[in-house]
């Protein structure tokens, strides 16, 4: 199996648990909105708990969806158990506050900084790159999977089995 | 993901060097066929190629919020005893 259809395997075992948790946690019947932005918070959650290592993106995104969760204790517990496994990992990131934006490169870098989860806090710019790298195949995986979920309705009851 | 610092200060240099750049746009010509186009190794423009990748994250973002609305609605109008409604229950709600 790739290491692709792996990361997609993970996301999805993830996604799964993160989607029951929050599920059993929220007050149905849920509005359109309040369920997308479920489906979008555990999807987000998802994709970064199944980065099993210490990126600063994922460990950015389990923080800044924390901030969207204060009220939801089950969720506090799935972010926390996922910030407990990275917590191990020591690497530590000190804002840089230097980089002043100027045109071309420089300022391409800072909007690629804002982009990917944490990028502000990387002073590296080897290190940005593949931090940028490692996001994009984990977004990228995030994309494909709630793509062909979202195909499902029409393909009826012909769901694939290398989505389960 | 190694634990060294940049102790050595990224030179005054304010671009990213040539090997990042030309190793940066090789993994991302897998990923995003356009940027290949233009061959010339040692002169990639790093701009371009920074830019290229801001809006491919910009839009795998976009997407998965669309995604998140379809799947909303989805759960929304499917039909209560419908197969699809089981299916989608057991993996999602």
């Amino acid at each position: 199996m790739s290491t692709y259809n792996m990361v997609k395997q993970e996301f999805i075992k993830k996604w799964i648990t993160t989607l029951h948790m929050l599920d059993c946690s929220v007050e149905h019947p849920l509005n359109v909105t309040e369920r997308k932005n479920a489906i979008k918070l555990s999807s987000d959650i998802a994709m970064a708990a199944a980065r099993s290592g210490s990126t600063v993106w994922s460990r950015a995104l389990i923080s800044r969806s924390g901030n969207k969760t204060a009220n939801k204790p089950v969720a506090r517990r799935i972010l926390k158990k996922a910030r407990n496994r990275l917590k191990n990992r020591c690497l530590t990131l000190r804002r840089n506050g230097n980089f002043t934006a100027k045109s071309g490169v420089r300022k391409r870098t800072e909007l690629l900084k804002s982009l990917v989860p944490g990028g502000e806090l990387i002073k590296n710019k080897d290190y940005l790159i593949r931090e940028t790298l490692d996001y994009i195949v984990y977004l990228r995986a995030q994309v494909d999977v709630m793509r062909t979920v979202a195909a499902v309705d029409s393909v009826t009851g012909n769901l694939t089995n290398d989505n389960k | 993901m190694s634990n060294r610092r940049s102790s050595r200060q990224s030179s005054s240099a304010p671009r990213i060097s040539d090997d990042q750049m030309i190793d940066l746009v090789t993994k991302l010509r897998q990923i995003l066929p356009e940027i290949g186009q233009r061959r010339r190794s040692d002169k990639v423009s790093a701009s371009k190629v920074l830019q290229e990748t801001c809006n491919y994250i910009r839009s795998l973002n976009r997407e998965v919020d669309n995604l998140s609305e379809r799947l909303s609605q989805l759960l929304e109008s499917v039909d209560e005893d419908s197969p699809e409604a089981a299916v989608i229950r057991s993996l999602l709600m």
